[in-house]
């Protein structure tokens, strides 16, 4: 059993290490911040969605204002690009594109990719303005080349308010297709049942 | 005395536990262990306990309640209505955690309080758990009453799912997406993981028999059951001999009204509280009414000579991992440590791969720290009889008051100081119109604990401490069953264990003397 265990443990640091050996393949230059709302107290800046993290050699710092887009409202998005290394600042430029990330874009029917604007840094911040004609879950995209190296930021930004029926109504369809599924298949056992018996009631 | 602070990358940080609280705990294992060590055979396993229904005037009340499935039905409303509002608030309200509902209840004050109350009422969590009784009321379509056979398919769970597995892995996931995809911090993504257990509750009760997830695959519910080894209370027989003579088994089986027990038990060979959902089903099946709730020693279970399978030996293991592993992702230096690493190996972004590793090595890290503990006392005992598996079944037991204590410290600690602030929560639950939590909010919100800091601290070194002994009478306990009448032998048997049990319980105790981050 020992061997049991020592398999365990090797399959578990064999994980730890492909994963550690796959992981530059399989997130290098692509950023999927955790965001965050900030209140900043000491300003009359208001509420922003914000995410920090880094891709590549560069930090980066993100702001979508206002923290809650809605359609038909103006907002724009900050963008802080900072070389880890010396701390300069990204001085290229950077185009700004933005995808619908619905589930029908996850099935192949989202609307195409659209660009909001090539930005040069405008006192070391991107800022790209944008307005949405329609509200729904979106990915914002921020791509720029440094050192020859292409380099792709995602974020995702939700405009107006949340799906009314759409998770609900999946929990309910697959109950509701689950629990028929059953009754249906009962009522096949009983019926069988029924003509097991009668034949048996026969004989 | 130290206050709450910001920390170097401007997050709010709580105080850690004082240094001479530390310092105590710390000579408190060792005395344990050098008396461990000196007497090895003091110390048994306490069987003492007292039926509650026996309390004058309260024995009466209780009787009545557990024989009226009503009140545990309104019980189950109450909580189901909670369930809804989270769902509702996480769907439909602010994506502000710190304002919503679905976050505030579910993370600050469910999963925080969930651990504390197995300490006062073992598994009654599982016995009004929302997502199992909108499952029931849906499948069965009962309220209370025994359900017709034909509402759920009643197939056998397959059998190389009849473990604890399905629930370790879901466990081991859940914690990925609380710590690693920052559930904790969406209310959006808390409201579809809720739907997502009473989908699959939903499923498994209209496909298997019985509850099988409650059985094998609820993280949460296999979790209160493996703690509430450690509870004060249990449901059990007041007269074993009328079990004995028992040809029924209504708490088996059922009665004409009553379902059968959801887990599969006997209630007159139950030794374990593992399995027992506290649904109340064997105190109103039992014709003679002699199943009733107890009270007794938190150690008595742990320390006796029950033998888990190998799958929850695994479980209790993961458990001892993944606790200090919510301690460490907590720490100020946590970020900075995982962003060294993600850019050793070239991650970035969420930093999944790097969190994911860091994960695996707290799993990694005690499995193999314990199977050298029980290895090398598998050499000290040189009885060939007992097989590695066995052992290191048999000792698992000793990582539960470990992992129990640490997690409960852990999560005192929140909801001491993240705890204030719910009345505005309740208040308006989908947060609507409402604004980021400034920094002058939190740190007034942290100052505002419903104990002081001094009396917080005396606790988490007395759970601390109550943690350790109990570990320590599992490894006596357990090696004097190994090697019996040979004091010279326990002793030196009960080394290698001791050591895991001190090293553990070290590390647990350096975590909390440092500072932690504020959960939302």
């Amino acid at each position: 059993m020992a061997h049991k265990l020592a398999h365990i443990s090797a399959a578990l640091l064999t994980i730890l290490l492909w994963l550690i050996a796959t992981s530059g393949q399989v997130a290098a230059h692509h950023v999927l911040g955790r965001p965050s709302y900030a209140l900043n107290e000491d300003s009359n800046t208001p509420p922003a969605l914000q995410v920090e993290t880094w891709i590549g050699d560069f930090d980066i710092n993100y702001m979508v204002f206002p923290a809650f887009p809605r359609p038909g409202v103006p907002g724009r998005i900050n963008l802080y690009v900072t070389d880890r290394e010396d701390g300069r600042h990204f001085e290229g430029r950077v185009r700004f594109t933005i995808r619908d990330d619905s589930w029908a874009a996850w099935l192949g029917f989202g609307r195409p990719e659209e660009t909001l604007g090539v930005q040069s840094p405008d006192d070391v911040v991107f800022r790209q303005g944008f307005i949405f004609s329609e509200g729904g879950d979106y990915i914002i995209t921020a791509r720029f080349e440094a050192n020859d190296e292409p380099y792709v930021i995602d974020f995702p930004l939700r405009v107006g308010a949340p799906p009314a029926l759409g998770p609900l109504g999946i929990t309910i369809g697959v109950i509701f297709v689950v629990l028929a599924g059953v009754s249906i298949i009962q009522r096949r056992r009983v019926l069988t049942g029924k003509i097991r018996g009668a034949h048996e009631g026969r004989e | 005395m130290e206050m709450e602070a910001m920390g170097a990358a401007g997050v709010m940080v709580h105080p850690g536990l004082p240094q001479a609280w530390g310092l105590a705990v710390l000579l408190f294992v060792l005395a344990t262990s050098a008396w461990a060590l000196a007497l090895p055979g003091v110390g048994t396993a306490p069987t003492g306990h007292f039926s509650l229904s026996a309390v004058p005037g309260i024995g009466h009340v209780m009787r009545y309640f557990i024989a009226r499935p009503w009140i545990l039905f309104l019980l189950r409303l109450v909580f189901v209505a909670i369930f809804l509002l989270i769902i509702a608030a996480g769907l439909y309200g602010t994506p502000i955690p710190e304002r919503n509902a679905a976050t505030v209840l579910t993370w600050n004050l469910w999963w925080s309080g969930l651990v504390l109350s197995i300490f006062f009422l073992g598994s009654a969590w599982c016995g009004v758990c929302p997502w199992n009784s909108i499952a029931n009321w849906l499948v069965n379509r009962r309220l209370w009453r025994r359900a017709d056979a034909s509402s759920s398919l009643n197939l056998t769970v397959p059998k190389w799912l009849r473990n604890v597995w399905p629930a370790l892995f879901m466990f081991v996931g859940l914690t990925w997406l609380e710590l690693g995809v920052g559930v904790t911090v969406d209310p959006f993504v808390t409201a579809i993981l809720a739907l997502a257990m009473v989908v699959m509750a939903t499923v498994s009760l209209a496909v298997f028999q019985r509850n099988a997830f409650c059985h094998h695959f609820c993280p949460v519910g296999r979790t209160v059951g493996f703690y509430s080894q450690l509870a004060p209370v249990e449901l059990r027989p007041v007269d074993p001999d009328i079990c004995a003579r028992c040809t029924t088994l209504e708490c088996y089986a059922g009665s004409a009204t009553v379902d059968p027990c959801p887990t599969h038990l006997v209630m007159g060979r139950l030794t374990q509280n593992t399995y027992c959902t506290s649904c109340g089903n064997c105190t109103r099946s039992c014709p003679d009414a002699n199943i009733a709730w107890r009270l007794r020693s938190p150690a008595a279970e742990a320390m006796q000579d029950a033998r888990p399978h190998w799958d929850e030996a695994w479980f209790m293991l993961v458990l001892l991992g993944l606790t200090g592993f919510h301690g460490l992702t907590m720490l100020p230096s946590w970020e900075d440590g995982i962003i060294g690493l993600a850019r050793v190996i070239g991650d970035s972004g969420r930093m999944l791969v790097t969190f994911s590793a860091g994960l695996a090595a707290s799993l990694a890290v005690p499995a193999f720290f314990y199977g050298l503990a029980v290895w090398a006392t598998r050499k000290l005992v040189g009885d060939a009889n007992h097989s590695f598996k066995s052992l290191f079944s048999r000792f698992a037991f000793v990582a539960l008051p470990l992992a129990f204590a640490y997690h409960l410290v852990h999560n005192l600690g929140h909801l001491a100081r993240e705890g204030a602030g719910l009345g505005a929560v309740l208040a308006n639950p989908l947060g609507v119109g409402t604004l980021p939590m400034g920094a002058a909010e939190r740190q007034l919100r942290m100052m505002d604990m419903f104990i002081s800091q001094d009396a917080l601290s005396a606790l988490q070194a007395l759970l601390m401490a109550f943690g350790f002994l109990i570990a320590v009478g599992v490894i006596q306990r357990r090696c004097r069953g190994l090697v019996k009448l040979q004091p010279g032998r326990v002793r030196l048997t009960m080394l290698p264990l001791l050591l895991f049990a001190a090293v553990f319980t070290g590390f647990h105790l350096w975590l909390l003397l440092q500072p932690m981050v504020m959960r939302l």
